[in-house]
């Protein structure tokens, strides 16, 4: 009873500290993620549509990336569903009034790595704000139809749950606009509606297809004799089988389409065991055989899409495994050119512009392409970032290489930082097929490691991407091999000379995979019931290495001993040895006794860091249907376990890891979120630290010498957050101030790390570069309503910057470019001159950064030390180079001096010019005026206002010298300081000249003006109103 | 019993705190944010607003001088190197300006006069918004960078919308999000706001806002004073 008292006083402690610190993603504030894409071979579609009043509206779904829209036919594209689940079925635009979208989440392209959805969602403005209409548990949706006459009626399409049995499948209709859904047809709780169309010409009039299928994780089916072509004409009370000209029962998968011109046509691919497409032209009441090419009848399952031409009922569009088009209903098809480049295979949508039938738009497995010849010839769209990478591996370099491969996009490799900022041009294809796992060689700069499908594996040489097989084989005594579709290739942590990779055994190379060693018997279950994969497929075989089992699918080195390994399997194993492979143990039965199921997949394990008998491991159950966030934790080397849960975990869990600083620092990566804790593992938020809240994070790597968080999303590419030190400092301790000014590490006075011709980025996906100059950082409680900057004071106390600081609650970055104030310039004149704008870079030494929070002041110091690194600019050279531009810097101010009294002067002269009368006093001021303004056009661009005509004065002059020398990293040439001096004479001329104008005009020009001052009726001023 | 009791009051309070989230309306919103800023009739009060601003560039700090007259002007005009630009909007015209590149003032197309028509009203658009004919719709709370805010929508007559976040603490103005349309293409325009200072008119202004990646600070403000009469004319006013 004590013990529970003391627990619950813990628990209400912890609760009351909780509600005031309540650590979240915002805490960290502007730790943004940097996307970095790329859109190079962006990622899987599933649905493209626009708005047929101005053809050039269209919202574009992805697989694991959200909802995409261009305003502007393609030119660009921004998300605008990343709140919600990225994995997109489909999408539908009320034509009668585009301001209404329905997105229905979870793709129904039932491949293994499918992810699943969450239900309806519904804009009413244009897709600026959603909100969820019900279906919550049909987990996929493959179509929307609003009805064309009625936009109150609308079908919703729902196969429903692929990995389990469910009552939350088939076709649903809302005849409230969504407000309200009914199951209108229904057949069991293994089969869902597959497609859905309506008649636009008599709304009530529906079609739609139903499929029997099931994913297992060992094996797919599609097809039973539940499967079938049903109609209604009656909005979906009563319904009645279409089976006349149809070949036998059972079928698969049926995709319909009818033509939109003239309904009455309508052509179906059928799945069945001679799988071919058919057409109709009575309303499905007849049908006849028609086309069974390749491109028709494969992989149905996964290719669905069918669509006929707006306005021709002939032409026939099929996306599928290529492109082809058919001018004859579908009796012969034409395959797509590549005259416009290659065109990523594997299609599943397509939206045709009915104002202009010539342009299209198709989804594929590597982003959206643009045809405007009816689909003969397409154009890649660069600037879709919603490539599924698997994984990601980041090296040594500076700056770091990020490696990963994707789902039907190979592996690539790219710079984290570049010149300009990081884009498609950076990214490196380095290995075909999926892309999962790609490891660079720590030891070896110019080698890494990628496979593609079911294990096949190569080594790299990174200076050509020239690749050597290095699968392992089976041995006489073996098994056949196993290879998991994801197979695990795995890079040592203690000793970055091993290397690992996994069939049913464990593979070790020591010499990047000339010779390997298995270090271990079959440490699955070998079942071999679960080893039926070449009967898998259903109606169509399908056994692509997708469904192969009994595999291990995650390897873990212990970071502080290379001869403790740890194994996961997909079919529940965890299995540890601790002498390097001779004898394993495994540890299912402990995981187990923690509440985690049997034979779960184990997706990642990691070895602490910290302690050598810590452990954490995910666990991923969705294959059996279920989707809970499996988490755990051993102390013991595995003897027991501890499953971590928090009420904020979504999604099944794909990567633990753990933070290679602070101990108490862990991220998890699933299917529907990121989530960290920096306690442990106590308690955890969602980071949405730029990040969508859904996102898939598959994998998560931290790279040690940038610190930046690196993650691999299904859907959105690789995504960074840069330097992570700050998440580190702030313990509960820290968030509970109500400001926190970080210490600044040392900082190196730079231009910044990169450089570049300055043009911006034409088109395509732009990741952009971290912080080239690291940022100062403090925290907020709360987000300020008082004003908020930052001062940069120098050792003997004179302001050097100061800069307006953000407000933001949590984490504030305010970026000091190393510069003093800039000096006034001369004003007026003809030309923009930029010379007001740059400043020198400071000198090292001791600075004082003062932080103003509303009434409150915070000081810290700030060493600014020169870049020893850089052999070509010693400090003595940053001392002359500074020099040089302080003397540039004070002639700016004098000429600014100089010019401000020069156009006064003009100023007040031509202010009297017109009131004086005396014909010798008009002069008189006229020719001062003149001389003046002979003189100010020769210290600055007074004539041509055209931005192509150069005129260059001393003010341009002395700019163009003074930018030049602060703008780099180089003492001054010779000729620049002889320019100087040259510049410098030029400037005391012309102040010689202007003395030499006072002495000849100034006295008596001011005694005009005076007289006239004292004239009462000639005040200037009054007379110029 | 005793502690089970306590448990279920909070709850109870949970709940009813969530509900009346739930039952917040548009009125009930704007009611509490003039309520918060200092009431309705103070706000109508003002006719014009001159705002002497610095927004800040590099360690430089440009003029910027933003003049509004209730529903028949606005000028902003900025000065670099002694040389200013300036756009002008009436409720009829407007015009742009910009010596570096042009000779005279321009005339902005009559779109993007029509889409400017909302930087007229001072008071904003959750004054009196019906009979301005805005319409305003209620989203529910949102996050702005970690700050909980109710999200309202407007929708002017011209057609353009912004999106409204009013700090759900202090009901202070926190961000607006514009959304207009240039020749069928979507562009978004945010401007987040702060530095509320209490006026001697009564009202609490921001005295900052950030926008297009700028910071810019209020250092004067002049309101209900004779503006020069060329104020909302293409021409450049004398200093």
């Amino acid at each position: 009873m004590k013990k529970n008292i003391l627990l619950f006083a813990a628990l209400l402690i912890a609760g009351i500290a909780n509600a005031q610190t309540k650590v979240n993603s915002y805490t960290f504030g502007a730790m943004e993620a940097r996307w970095l894409g790329p859109g190079t071979m962006s990622g899987r579609i599933t649905a493209i549509v626009g708005v047929n009043a101005d053809s050039k509206t269209l919202y574009v779904g992805s697989a694991g990336g959200g909802v995409w829209k261009s305003t502007n036919a393609g030119a660009s594209f921004k998300p605008i569903f990343d709140k919600y689940c990225m994995s997109i079925g489909a999408i539908a635009v009320d034509q009668s009034d585009p301001t209404t979208v329905f997105v229905g989440t979870g793709e129904s392209n039932m491949r293994n790595t499918v992810s699943i959805g969450d239900g309806l969602y519904k804009s009413t403005d244009a897709g600026d704000n959603w909100v969820k209409v019900g279906l919550d548990s049909t987990e996929h949706i493959a179509k929307i139809i609003i009805d064309p006459k009625n936009s109150k009626n609308i079908y919703v399409a729902a196969p429903g749950p692929l990995w389990s049995d469910s009552k939350h499948r088939g076709l649903y209709k809302s005849t409230d606009g969504g407000e309200t859904w009914n199951k209108v047809f229904y057949i069991n709780d293994k089969t869902g509606c597959a497609d859905v169309a309506v008649d636009p010409n008599d709304p009530n009039t529906v079609y739609v297809t139903m499929w029997e299928f099931r994913r297992f994780p060992y094996a797919f089916n599609s097809g039973g004799m539940s499967s079938g072509m049903y109609k209604s004409t009656d909005g979906g009370k009563t319904w009645k089988e279409l089976k006349n000209g149809l070949p036998a029962k059972p079928f698969g998968r049926i995709a319909l389409t009818l033509a939109p011109s003239a309904p009455q046509n309508m052509i179906a691919i059928v799945e069945a065991k001679e799988t071919g497409l058919y057409i109709s032209s009575d309303g499905g009441e007849t049908w006849k055989s028609q086309s069974a090419t390749m491109n028709v009848v494969s992989r149905p399952f996964y290719f669905s899409c069918l669509v006929i031409d707006p306005k021709d009922p002939k032409r026939v569009y099929r996306p599928g495994f290529g492109f082809s088009y058919s001018d004859d209903g579908g009796y012969s098809f034409s395959d797509a050119s590549y005259d416009g480049g290659w065109v990523h295979s594997d299609h599943h949508a397509l939206w045709i512009n009915p104002n202009y039938t010539n342009q299209m738009y198709l989804g594929t497995d590597g982003g959206v392409y643009i045809s405007l010849d009816r689909g003969a010839t397409w154009m890649f769209v660069y600037n879709l970032p919603v490539g599924q990478f698997y994984h990601v591996a980041c090296d040594n370099n500076t700056p770091y290489r990020m490696y990963g491969g994707l789902q039907d996009n190979g592996s690539w490799v790219a710079p984290s930082a570049a010149p300009g900022g990081v884009n498609n041009s950076n990214w490196q294809d380095m290995y075909g097929g999926d892309g999962f796992w790609v490891q660079p060689d720590l030891t070896d700069n110019n080698i890494a490691y990628a496979e593609s499908q079911g294990g096949n594996m190569g080594r790299i040489d990174l200076t050509t991407f020239k690749s050597i097989d290095i699968t392992p084989q089976q041995a006489k005594e073996d098994e056949k091999l196993r290879w998991n579709w994801n197979t695990p290739i795995v890079t040592g942590q203690a000793n970055h000379h091993n290397l690992y990779t996994a069939a049913q055994y464990l593979y070790k190379t020591t010499n990047q995979g000339r010779t390997w060693q298995k270090i271990s018997p079959d440490l699955t279950t070998n079942d071999k019931k679960k080893q039926q994969q070449e009967e898998s497929g259903g109606l169509s075989e399908d056994n692509t290495s997708a469904e192969n089992h009994c595999t291990i699918f995650t390897i873990a080195e212990s970071p502080l001993d290379e001869n403790m390994i740890w194994v996961g399997t997909d079919d529940g194993n965890l299995q540890v040895v601790t002498d390097g492979g001779k004898s394993w143990t495994n540890l299912a039965k402990n995981y187990e006794a923690a509440g985690i199921p049997a034979q779960t997949w184990v997706s990642s394990i990691e070895p602490s860091r910290y302690d050598r008998n810590t452990v954490y491991a995910t666990f991923d159950h969705h294959m059996y249907g279920d989707m809970n966030t499996y988490l755990g934790k051993s102390t013991d080397g595995g003897k027991t376990w501890k499953r971590i849960t928090s009420p904020e975990f979504t999604g099944f869990a794909h990567k633990i890891k753990e933070d290679i600083i602070n101990k108490d620092l862990l991220f998890l990566g699933t299917e529907r979120g990121l989530f960290a804790s920096i306690d442990g593992g106590e308690t955890w938020f969602r980071m949405k630290n730029h990040i969508p809240d859904y996102c898939m994070v598959r994998d998560i790597q931290i790279q040690p010498q940038t610190n930046d968080l690196v993650l691999a999303t299904h859907g959105r590419g690789i995504m960074v957050i840069n330097d992570i030190s700050p998440i580190r400092s702030l313990t509960k301790d820290v968030v509970d101030k109500d400001v926190v000014i970080f210490p600044n590490k040392p900082l190196i006075i730079t231009t910044g790390k990169y450089g570049g011709g300055g043009s911006p980025v034409s088109g395509g996906w732009w990741g952009g570069n971290p912080d080239d100059i690291q940022p100062i950082e403090y925290y907020l409680k709360e987000r300020a309503t008082k004003d908020v900057k930052v001062e940069i004071y120098d050792a003997s106390g004179k302001l050097v910057q100061s800069i307006p600081g953000s407000k933001r609650k949590g984490v504030n970055k305010v970026y000091w470019n190393l510069r003093s104030i800039p000096p006034k310039t001369a004003t007026g004149g003809t030309k923009a001159d930029f010379g007001g704008f740059i400043a020198p870079m400071v000198l090292p030494g001791t600075y004082t950064v003062k932080l103003i929070a509303g009434d409150k002041e915070y000081t810290s110091q700030l060493q600014m030390v020169h870049d020893n690194n850089d052999k070509l600019f010693s400090e003595e050279d940053a001392k002359q180079q500074y020099d040089a531009a302080m003397q540039l810097y004070h002639m700016h101010e004098q000429l600014y001096v100089l010019v401000d009294k020069i156009n006064t002067e003009q100023k007040e002269i031509k202010e009297y010019m017109d009131v004086v009368k005396k014909a010798s006093e008009k002069k008189q001021l006229k020719e001062h005026y003149d001389k003046l303004e002979e003189l100010r056009s020769t210290l600055l661009a007074t004539k041509h206002k055209s931005i192509f005509a150069d005129e260059k004065k001393l003010r341009e002059n002395i700019t163009e010298v003074y930018g030049a020398i602060c703008g780099q990293e180089c003492k001054p040439t010779n000729l620049q300081l002889g320019r100087i001096t040259g510049l410098n004479d030029d400037l005391d001329k012309g102040k010689k000249t202007y003395d030499r104008l006072v002495a000849d005009y100034g006295t008596k020009t001011t005694e005009i003006i005076n007289t006239e001052k004292s004239r009462p009726k000639t005040n200037p001023s009054n007379a110029g109103n | 019993m005793k502690k089970i009791i306590s448990v279920v009051f909070l709850l109870a309070i949970l709940l009813i705190g969530t509900n009346a989230a739930r039952s917040q309306t548009v009125d009930d919103i704007i009611q509490k944010h003039l309520a918060a800023t200092g009431g309705a009739d103070n706000w109508k009060k003002i006719n014009s607003i001159k705002k002497s601003c610095i927004r800040m560039s590099r360690g430089v700090e440009i003029p910027l001088v933003i003049t509004i007259q209730q529903g028949k002007g606005y000028r902003s005009e900025s000065t670099i190197s002694g040389m200013t630009s300036y756009t002008v909007i009436t409720d009829k015209e407007g015009w742009g300006f910009n010596p570096r590149n042009q000779q005279k003032p321009e005339a902005l197309p009559s779109e993007t006069v029509k889409l400017s028509q909302d930087r007229l009203d001072i008071q904003g658009p959750l004054i009196d918004y019906k009979a301005k004919g805005y319409k305003i719709v209620y989203l529910g709370t949102d996050d702005v960078e970690g700050t909980e805010c109710h999200k309202l929508k407007v929708t002017m007559p011209s057609g353009k919308e912004e999106s409204i976040f009013i700090d759900a603490s202090n009901y202070y103005l926190v961000r607006t999000i514009e959304k207009t349309k240039a020749n069928g293409k979507e562009q978004s325009f945010t401007t987040t706001y702060g530095d509320y200072q209490k006026l001697p008119e009564g009202i609490i202004y921001p005295m900052s806002f950030d926008n297009g990646g700028s910071s810019i600070a209020i250092k004067k403000l002049e309101i209900n004073k004779p503006l020069a009469e060329d104020t909302f004319k293409p021409v450049e006013l004398k200093k």
